[in-house]
């Protein structure tokens, strides 16, 4: 018989104990050598996929927003769906990177830098949305508050401002956080590279960083502060996009369990991103030893916790539609399961209720291949929450008169594709140009690092 | 001390004298040789300044970006009463089909921008129908002739107008020298100088014959009047008389007849605070029309079971008035109701109940059966109106015989018969359309291939039809608003038709060019001569006006509308007899009816987008027709809507998408005739389905009730554009929302009278924001929903004020529909029989907006007169407002709308002078909605400056206001205690829609009573 688990000893974060170097050596391993031909196979699909998002974006600036299928009354669909769904992946990061960094969880320490990039990647690929879906981008200015001669300001009770405003912070934010994370990670390769152009960015980059006690002592005085910056922006961020929908007056959307519920859902699919990418980046760089099964593990406990309280939401808004005795409340919530877009709504609860429920089983958890399959079940199911509560509530709400049903159209998927494409490119291109893995602080973490007898 | 001590420098000093006259040479020798200011070829320095300054003031005029400065020419010499900014209005008459409505016709800078009925006009009292306010865009359609055509080979090519002319002329007057027939197309002749004209010129052309013919005519009727009356004239039937309304499949308030004076005169009995005055409506039909969504009771009934009801009526009649008539007694003893009704699974009850109230309001009741039912039937219903005292031979009479004498007869079937027999026999050698398409709606009688059997055909019309593409010769001619002319519109009532902007394209009116076949000279303005000459010889000796012709004519041509003094009507005794050339016919199988267009006149504007693009009244169908169909039916072929059907009718076959509607009969199939064109420029392009083919000629005359077979073709789709979801009403989940939610409030006529609640108040919470304190004028709306009929003319002159752009079929499927205001039609109850309830939605203009607060760039504010405002230029369009109105009132422009047809057909230039100029066009991506007309409140505002008060309510009139025929809109200023809108306003019967959301939405709909027998049917 197998022996119990045994919780009592702390499994090591870094297995196989590596030396110093060994870490520095694994981790600059794939931006030292030239680039595979799976890595440009990777990149090449990517791009194209970009491509296809970039001449489905041209399309649509010369032609119009009519060549998606957004109409009267389902005025916004995928481009809105697609921008709750980025921005929502961005918060693994910063919990990962933040507050897990405040919680003292040293098992973040081999995925914070790749999450902190994926949020940051994410917010970028998220931030065009809302730009591009308006009917006339070019006058996109208008929504900041730019000093003008008319004396106009802009309409600070609209939750679409606040939007601007939360997300270029929290853009800022994570962009210092990350790159003030990687500065002695540029030093280190700034100190092995031996070619010239590298030894230049790389100089540029590390700010002339000496591994000085000085240098350390205010690093890791700031990195804490921006932590504390970060952690309160993975709760306010997307309770503030979550506004957008529970500050209107349309059912379905005007509820209060909003923040909380998307806030919860945005580290659901969050984590289920980051923990694919990973478990693909780990095998190709031999990094298994550093993202080990059981930081994967850790990762999909807070998946399965995240899913049930998304669970737990759709149980309640449906429990809430019927007790609150509004038929526009409940009807919105039977049509959500019974009317014409079932079909999502009932992708949505498999994916994201049902299938993660698999990780009870710890054996599963600790699954590759299952978790991998979890992950993608799990956002899909995400991008179909955001696809059912926009277009759901929209399409059939107040006035049934003014029902109608919503068809996306190429150019709609162009976009969602050309979306993947973008964020996937930055992530390809990242690993390549900058270390997946914070160097320094896993090397804080080795047991090598402690303070121990020989 | 003197000058010649002062020195600059030592040499001064020394030698005085040469540095003074150094000094008196500023430069040093030499050095201005080569200067010769006279020698720079004309540039001196004063010019070059000059030039620069010049230049300069050239260039900063340069650029601005005012690409018509050169272009806009001041008036040097003003025209008289045009003032740039300020409109001017012409009485006119519209000729969209035969009604002749009185018409103002408003002009901005001497081009035609809106039409509006003529409140002169004492049948229509300053109404019009909606295609009489699209019909400005075919007098702008991009794709009008402008010059003469004609054929060689396949092709057509432009010729000179004299060319033409003098080829039709010597046509003419070779078939009339060797005997040959000058076969004439004309529509209903109701032009006293037409007539005139028509008959100069047989005179002149004795071989001519005209044959006239109108498919939206009522010619069973008119047959029937023939058999009962001795005149094909039937009587006029005046609403406001009646109290008790029996429509047998008669669309009388939708598309029947006079329908704009038809609603008028309805809805002046549907006034609520006159709840004892009320009449009813019963509605006896097949499918579900306008008529039968404003009956107080509705029965279902397959149209070929009519006549039977009509006779049962009679015998049950005559036998409870214990009335005394041999002839009719002879053909009725075998029915009565209770055996009809069982017959047909019918309630007893509700007969005997209609049989009530046309027992008990004897001279107050009238029956109307459609347009186009069986000649037996008309008959029938005649003999029934005698018999309620519906015709009478007094004032009071609800039916009164009008109109002597159509002024030129309409052909008989004869006619068409004989005409059918000299095409073939080659008896015809000239063929002129005057303005008709018979190739289009007398394809019954295959025009088209008779028409290439004549020698030569000529063509008028102003635009695009078979029928000119079959022709030798095409004549573009003058639109209405560039025509003069006169019709007899009543006994005593003729309107005048004047030009109110030169033609265009340098056409002529069709009769100047017959006046010129006459005259054998083509002459521009001899109609306009011929006109005057017929009101100088005709019409001004009858008048006792005593003023000279000149001033009378003049006006009359201001008033547009001319009423003789004396008003004769006849009265005929009915011919019994009549009764006895009715057969029965039974029709077992599947029935078919066929109808007249709501929206496209039977398809003569089937090039008017604003048109094609109304949402059917019943179904919200824009652009095509489609069979209409019942559920249950649909379902035993194995079909849903938008499925494909074959029909074959009269041995003739056609296939067509069905659609399922709610209210119509087991085993029918009804279809919208006037659609299927197949030239009818880029908008008209395969539009529809065309059913005139499977009719017979015969049918046109004795009305159009078939049997027909069908094969369904599941396998065949035709998505056809609808503005809703439809949802059966066997749904119950989306069943009856409407009342649920209290969008629609009604109740009983007979509650409301003994006193009971009827509008339910949802909203009683109070606000936590303060209030906003109006103090001026606060402007708001009141529906009232007693009177809507769902006809769509608000729909349409919201569309012709605010340049609202067509956006094409496929954006239509999308959902993207523009119209700022919308007919909504809610169907409640069961889907054989539903009741049905109309209700005109449009931006509410909130006070507590919604749409307001969300907008990021402040692109939507709210007046100090409490309205909504819309601000294009800032609108970068995220759509959060249309997002956050419950009403769903906002429309985007997802595309450059106003390019959205093949050759840029909505940007050609003459559609930019059909723009209203105070309303701005709006660009991609830019939200817009209901303004509640601001351009009139802003013009109204202006004129109380200069005159120095303060802006009533009362000063405004909105679009959709103005041409309601109903006079269901009322509009202006909720602080005036005074005034008609404040007391609507507060009405008891008054509610908003979707209150409980307190935005606080400033239209109020009064809620409407159906005047029910018993509480529920």
């Amino acid at each position: 018989m197998k022996a119990q688990y045994d919780y009592t000893i702390e499994p090591e974060v870094i297995e196989n104990s590596p030396t110093l170097a060994q870490i520095n050596d694994v981790i600059a391993a794939p931006m030292e050598a030239p680039p595979t031909k799976g890595w440009k196979i990777a990149l090449a699909i990517s791009s194209t996929m970009l491509l296809i998002g970039a001449i489905s974006l041209g399309f649509s600036f010369y032609y119009g927003t009519g060549l998606w299928g957004n109409n009267q009354p389902v005025g916004w669909a995928f481009p809105i769906v697609n921008f709750v769904f980025w921005v929502g992946i961005g918060h693994a990061g910063t919990l990962i990177s933040a507050i897990l960094f405040l919680f003292r969880q040293k098992w973040r320490t081999g995925i914070a830098r790749f999450a902190e990039a994926m949020t940051i990647f994410a917010v970028m690929t998220a931030g065009i949305f809302p730009l591009i879906h308006t009917g006339r981008p070019w006058l996109a200015g208008y929504l900041f508050p730019l000093p003008n001669q008319h004396g106009l300001w802009v309409n600070f009770t609209s939750p679409l401002l606040w939007d601007v405003f939360a997300v270029s912070t929290y853009f800022t934010v994570s962009l210092v956080f990350w790159y003030v994370g990687l500065i002695p990670d540029f030093a280190m390769l700034r100190d092995r590279t031996k070619e010239k152009v590298k030894k230049f960015f790389y100089s540029l980059l590390s700010l002339g960083w000496r591994h000085s006690n000085r240098h350390w002592n205010h690093y890791e005085m700031l990195y804490l502060v921006l932590a504390g910056f970060a952690t309160p922006l993975v709760l306010s961020v997307h309770t503030i996009v979550s506004f957008d929908f529970a500050v209107s007056i349309l059912p379905g959307w005007h509820t209060t369990i909003f923040p909380p519920y998307f806030v919860a859902g945005a580290v659901f699919s969050g984590f289920a991103m980051v923990q694919n990418v990973l478990i693909i980046l780990r095998k190709i760089f031999k990094m298994e030893h550093i993202i080990t099964i059981d930081t994967l593990e850790k990762m999909n406990k807070v998946l399965l916790a995240t899913g049930m309280m998304v669970g737990y939401a759709y149980g309640m808004e449906f429990f809430i539609a019927w007790y609150s005795g509004n038929p526009l409340e409940s009807f919105v919530f039977v049509n959500r399961a019974f009317g014409n877009y079932a079909w999502a709504y009932w992708i949505m609860v498999t994916c994201n209720v049902v299938i993660p429920q698999l990780f009870w089983i710890r054996k599963l958890r600790r699954n590759l291949v299952v978790m991998f399959i979890v992950g993608v079940f799990v956002n899909v199911g995400m991008w179909f929450e955001r696809f059912v509560i926009t277009v759901t509530s929209l399409s059939r709400d107040f006035l049934p008169s003014s029902w109608d049903y919503y068809k996306p159209t190429l150019t709609d998927f162009g976009i969602l594709i050309g979306s993947f494409g973008l964020f996937f490119t930055l992530v390809i291109l990242f690993i390549k140009f900058a270390p997946v893995v914070s160097i320094s602080e896993v090397k804080g973490v080795l047991k090598s690092s402690q303070p121990h007898h020989h | 001390m003197s000058l010649e001590t002062f020195w600059k420098s030592p040499t001064d000093l020394k030698f005085p004298l040469l540095s003074k006259e150094a000094k008196e040479k500023e430069f040093i020798d030499g050095v201005t040789d080569d200067f010769n200011p006279n020698e720079l070829k004309g540039l001196s320095r004063r010019k070059f300044l000059a030039l620069t300054a010049a230049t300069l003031a050239v260039s900063t005029v340069a650029c601005t970006d005012y690409h018509d400065k050169g272009e806009i020419i001041p008036y040097n010499k003003k025209p008289e009463n045009v003032i740039p900014g300020i409109a001017n209005y012409y009485a006119s008459t519209c000729t969209g089909c035969s009604n002749h409505c009185g018409i103002l016709i408003k002009t901005r800078e001497g081009r035609p921008i809106k039409i509006d009925g003529n409140p002169d006009d004492p049948i229509t009292k300053g109404k019009i129908c909606a295609i009489g306010q699209a019909s400005i865009l075919n007098l702008y359609d991009p794709e009008r002739y402008r010059k003469p055509r004609k054929r060689n080979g396949t092709n057509f090519s432009d010729i000179k107008w004299q060319e033409a002319f003098n080829e039709l002329l010597s046509k003419v007057k070779l078939a009339n020298n060797t005997g040959s027939e000058i076969a004439i197309i004309t529509p209903k002749i109701e032009s006293p100088s037409q007539k005139r004209l028509f008959e100069l010129f047989l005179q002149k052309y004795p071989t001519t014959k005209i044959y006239s013919y109108d498919t939206m005519t009522d010619y069973p009727r008119r047959r029937a009047s023939e058999l009962c009356f001795l005149t094909p004239e039937p009587p006029v039937a005046d609403i406001s008389k009646a109290k008790v309304i029996v429509a047998l499949e008669s669309n009388f308030l939708g598309n029947e007849g006079n329908f704009v004076k038809n609603i008028a005169q309805f809805t002046e009995n549907r006034n609520i605070d006159n709840p004892e005055n009320f009449n009813r409506l019963y509605a006896i039909e097949g499918i579900m029309t306008i008529t039968g969504a404003n009956a107080d009771i509705r029965i279902p009934l397959n149209p070929t079971k009519l006549l039977d009801l009509v006779l049962s009526l009679i015998s049950d009649l005559l036998n409870v008035k214990q009335i005394a008539n041999g002839t009719v007694y002879e053909k009725v003893k075998n029915y009565n109701l209770e055996k009809f009704a069982k017959e047909n699974n019918l309630e007893t009850k509700q007969l005997k109940y209609l049989l009530r109230d046309l027992v008990e309001n004897y001279g107050k009741a009238v029956v109307i059966a459609g347009d186009k039912m069986p000649v037996d039937l008309h008959i029938a219903v005649n003999i029934l109106n005698d018999l309620i005292g519906a015709r009478q031979e007094n004032n009071e009479s609800i039916l009164i015989h009008d109109f002597e004498t159509l002024l030129t007869p309409l052909s008989t079937l004869n006619d068409f018969e004989e005409l059918i027999q000299k095409v073939k026999s080659g008896k015809i050698s000239v063929l002129i359309n005057f303005d008709t398409n018979p190739a289009f709606d007398l394809s019954s009688m295959e025009f088209e291939s008779l028409m290439r059997k004549i020698p030569f055909t000529a063509t008028m019309t102003d635009s695009e039809t078979e029928t000119a593409l079959a022709s030798n010769l095409i004549f573009p001619i003058n639109h209405n608003f560039e025509s003069w002319g006169d019709y007899k519109v009543s006994n005593n009532t003729y309107t005048t038709q004047q030009p109110v902007i030169e033609p265009l394209y340098g056409t002529y009116q069709k009769e100047d060019i017959l006046l010129g076949i006459l005259n054998e000279k083509l002459d521009k303005n001899s109609y306009h001569k011929f006109v005057k000459e017929t009101w100088s010889t005709q019409i001004f000796p009858q008048s006792n006006s005593g003023v000279n012709f000149n001033e009378f004519w003049t006006s009359v041509l201001h008033d547009g509308v001319y009423q003789l003094p004396s008003s004769k009507t006849s009265f005929p005794k009915i011919n019994y007899d009549a009764i006895n050339s009715i057969t029965q016919q039974s029709k077992s199988g599947y029935t078919l009816t066929l109808k007249n267009s709501y929206n496209t006149a039977n398809g003569k504007y089937q090039n008017n987008g604003w048109l094609l693009e109304l949402p059917h009244p019943i179904s919200k169908i824009t652009w095509d027709n489609y069979a209409v169909v019942s559920e249950r039916t649909a379902h035993k072929l194995g079909l849903e809507s938008n499925k494909m059907i074959q029909i074959k009718a009269n041995g003739k076959l056609m296939e067509i998408p069905i659609f399922i509607l709610p209210g119509t009969v087991d085993d029918h199939f009804s279809i919208e005739i006037g659609f299927g064109r197949r030239a009818a420029g880029t908008i008209g392009k395969e539009v529809g389905f065309d059913a005139f083919p499977i009719t017979t000629l015969k049918q046109m005359f004795e009305g159009y009730l078939m049997n027909l077979e069908v094969i369904p073709l599941p396998n065949k789709e035709y998505k056809l554009a609808t503005t809703v979801e439809h949802h059966s009403l066997n749904d119950n989940f989306t069943k009856d929302l409407a009342k649920k939610r209290h969008i629609i409030q009604d109740g009983i006529l007979a509650d409301f009278i003994a006193g009971k609640e009827i509008v339910e108040h949802t909203h009683d919470a109070k606000s936590i924001v303060p209030e906003i304190e109006y103090n001026g004028v606060k402007w708001a709306m009141v529906i009232d929903m007693n009177k809507c009929v769902g006809c769509n003319a608000c729909v349409v002159a919201c569309n012709v004020e605010n340049n609202i752009p067509i956006i094409g079929k496929d954006q239509v499927q999308r959902g993207r529909e523009m119209q700022w205001i919308r007919i909504d039609t809610y169907y409640t109850g069961n889907q054989d029989n539903p009741e049905v309830a109309n209700q005109p939605m449009l931006c509410q203009h909130c006070d507590h907006a919604p749409c307001e607060n969300v907008c990021p760039v402040v692109a939507t504010t709210h007046s100090p007169d409490g309205l909504n405002q819309m601000v294009y230029n800032r609108c970068v369009g995220t759509r959060y407002c249309s997002n956050n109105c419950p009403y769903k009132v906002r429309r985007f422009n997802f595309y450059d709308y106003r390019d959205q047809f093949a050759n840029h057909y909505q940007k050609a230039d003459s559609l930019a002078l059909m723009m209203n100029p105070e309303v701005t066009v709006r660009s991609r991506g830019v939200m817009e909605k209901c303004t509640f007309c601001i351009q009139r409140i802003s013009e109204a505002k202006a004129s109380a400056i200069a005159e120095g008060r303060q802006v009533r309510g009362t000063d405004v009139k909105t679009a959709c206001q103005e041409a309601c025929p109903a006079s269901a809109i009322k509009f202006g200023s909720s602080n005036e205690p005074d005034s008609e809108l404040y007391y609507w306003r507060n009405h008891k019967l008054g509610y908003h829609v979707l209150e409980e959301l307190n935005v606080k939405p400033n239209v109020t709909y009064i809620a409407r009573l159906r005047n029910k027998v018993e509480t529920k049917i």
